[in-house]
């Protein structure tokens, strides 16, 4: 650490430079993983809120909810401690002034999933929704109609919930027969038995349906097989795992680069009986020590950045996989200088000294 | 007492017909307390001579014995321990790491080494040395001759059994060039230690207890105390 540090301080513009390379890593880092938890969080946050072991769909479905077709009675045979039996369908909500794409989930009011209000009332009558907070920040408020693309019906919005987007679309609360309303129109009735599937809690997944033509589909897997989730997630932490890769072969070229102009300076302190030991600490040291400072500013430079984004950039950061990301990139900046510690292992300090 | 001893130690270079004898088979003898000068022209030996003695480079044959350790039966990592604690270098080219002030330069020998100067001899070696005010300079701050005398403090301050010193005083003038010898003799017999020079520079051999000359690789004693 002695050498290590006393060598950024006297150059100190070359450590900076280095820093800085590793600042703007690690600040695309950080910020493409907050954009990829903000995507999933839109993809995935109504269904994590409803803390479901699984949900049944149709087997043809090929585990799409929106596929998936299943009457209440083939709900009343699937055996869990609890079950909410969910309809689903999507539109296009308009208040006169925005319209937005919504998802419209038909639920029972005495249901697990069921949300929590967090400004307004739940729907106590036909035509009214609970909806998404997320349309608050669109204009949208309680009171409004909605007029939707699909039907002649009306919705009112009578209260906002927290956490309650699908596949990237806010989510609209009704009950069973203002959803029938909606989807089937004048032919309501005749469809009243209608669902797409049944939000299961169970311990006992394997017999929670005898019936061959459902399939159980456990929640991850159902997250995973929402439209173009797992391709973005993919997309996105391939991204990330490149800059890991970068960010080492960076830090690789820097230090071999500066290794390679001390190369006599380092040859003369192997003379005088400085081990390779020594030597090689003090570069992994003086790589922690600039990845370290590269990585904290980057994150400190991310979180300001979060504060000004507009709220129409889903950014979310998880400071969890933070913290895994910024440890990771001291890992491969640090597994970057074991090219120097080569070097330094290699010199021959006759050869180093001119002799 | 032998603090250092070589018995028949040969380096060539190359094999068969370009093989070079950079030193014929060589006996070399120095006691605690000796101040040795080995004069001869570029191109004779003595920098092969130093770098066998200093084991950074292993003889043909033969064997090099420093206080009772036989260098030639030791792999690197131990030939580096004992170069640690037994070497002092004070090379042509000065041996100072540009980014530590001369103060750092030693503080850097208490990190890997145990048993250095005290505080008070390291004050009275700057005195001798006249680098006081030097201290938190850097090497780029000094001259020639600053650098040499800093480099010179860097190799006694870890009281080395031996000091080898090659061209100690290539980058000073003859007044300062005398007084590095001065310190080297008084340095050699207040503590003991044994000090080779590598020197063209004839005007110092007078500080020497012995002078050999290296001539084409054979080491021949020119005179004694």
């Amino acid at each position: 650490m002695f050498l290590a540090w006393n060598e950024i301080k006297k150059n100190k513009l070359r450590f900076i430079l280095i820093t800085g390379v590793l600042m703007l890593v690690s600040y695309l880092v950080f910020f493409l993983s907050g954009l990829a938890t903000g995507l999933q969080d839109m993809n995935r946050e109504s269904v994590d809120k409803w803390n479901a072991t699984a949900i049944i769909l149709t087997a043809e479905s090929d585990k799409s909810l929106y596929q998936s077709s299943m009457t209440l009675d083939d709900a009343e045979s699937v055996k869990a401690k609890e079950i909410a039996v969910i309809a689903q369908m999507s539109a296009i909500a308009g208040n006169g002034d925005k319209k937005k794409n919504v998802t419209i989930f038909g639920i029972k009011e005495d249901e697990f999933i069921m949300p929590s209000v967090t400004e307004g009332n739940v729907f106590s009558e036909v035509g009214e929704v609970i909806a998404s907070d997320a349309l608050i920040e669109e204009g949208f408020k309680v009171g409004d109609k909605l007029q939707l693309s699909s039907t002649e019906e009306t919705l009112t919005i009578v209260g906002f919930t927290d956490d309650a987007r699908f596949n990237a679309a806010p989510v609209l609360y009704s009950d069973l027969n203002t959803f029938d309303k909606v989807k089937y129109g004048e032919s309501a009735d005749v469809n009243k038995n209608n669902i797409n599937g049944v939000v299961i809690k169970t311990d006992d997944l394997k017999n929670a349906t005898e019936n061959d033509a459902l399939e159980v589909v456990e929640t991850e897997t159902f997250i995973r097989n929402l439209p173009g989730y797992t391709e973005q997630n993919l997309t996105l932490n391939f991204m990330i795992y490149f800059l890991f890769v970068i960010s080492a072969v960076i830090v690789a070229i820097f230090l071999y680069v500066l290794t390679v102009q001390k190369i006599s300076m380092f040859g003369i302190m192997k003379a005088q009986g400085i081990s390779n030991v020594y030597l090689s600490k003090s570069v992994i040291a003086q790589t922690f020590i600039l990845a370290t400072i590269g990585v904290a500013i980057g994150f400190v430079l991310t979180l300001i950045t979060g504060t000004f984004l507009p709220s129409a950039v889903p950014v979310s950061f998880d400071f969890p996989t933070m913290l895994i990301y910024g440890v990771v990139l001291i890992l491969v900046a640090i597994a970057g200088a074991v090219f120097s510690v080569l070097t330094i292992v290699k010199i021959d300090p006759l050869k180093a000294i001119g002799g | 007492m032998a603090i250092l001893e070589l018995n028949k130690v040969k380096k060539s270079f190359g094999t068969g017909h370009k093989q070079v004898d950079a030193l014929k088979e060589t006996d070399f003898l120095a006691e605690r307390g000796e101040l040795i000068a080995i004069i001869g022209p570029s191109g004779s030996g003595k920098s092969t001579f130093l770098t066998i003695v200093g084991g950074l480079l292993s003889p043909s044959t033969g064997e090099v014995i420093i206080n009772k350790e036989n260098l030639s039966s030791l792999n690197e990592k131990k030939r580096s321990k004992i170069r640690l604690k037994e070497i002092g270098f004070i090379l042509q080219a000065s041996n100072l790491i540009p980014f530590l002030t001369v103060e750092k330069q030693l503080k850097l020998l208490d990190k890997v080494k145990k048993g250095n100067m005290t505080k008070a001899e390291l004050e009275q070696l700057y005195k001798d040395l006249g680098i006081s005010d030097l201290r938190d300079k850097y090497p780029s701050d000094l001259s020639g001759g600053e650098r040499q005398r800093a480099a010179i403090a860097k190799a006694l301050y870890s009281n080395p059994s031996i000091i080898l010193a090659d061209e100690p005083t290539a980058s000073l003038d003859s007044d300062r060039a005398y007084e590095v010898m001065e310190l080297l003799k008084n340095e050699t017999k207040n503590k003991n230690t044994t000090t080779i020079v590598v020197t063209h520079d004839t005007r110092l051999v007078g500080y020497c207890d012995k002078v050999y000359n290296m001539t084409d690789g054979i080491l021949t004693l020119k005179s004694k105390e």
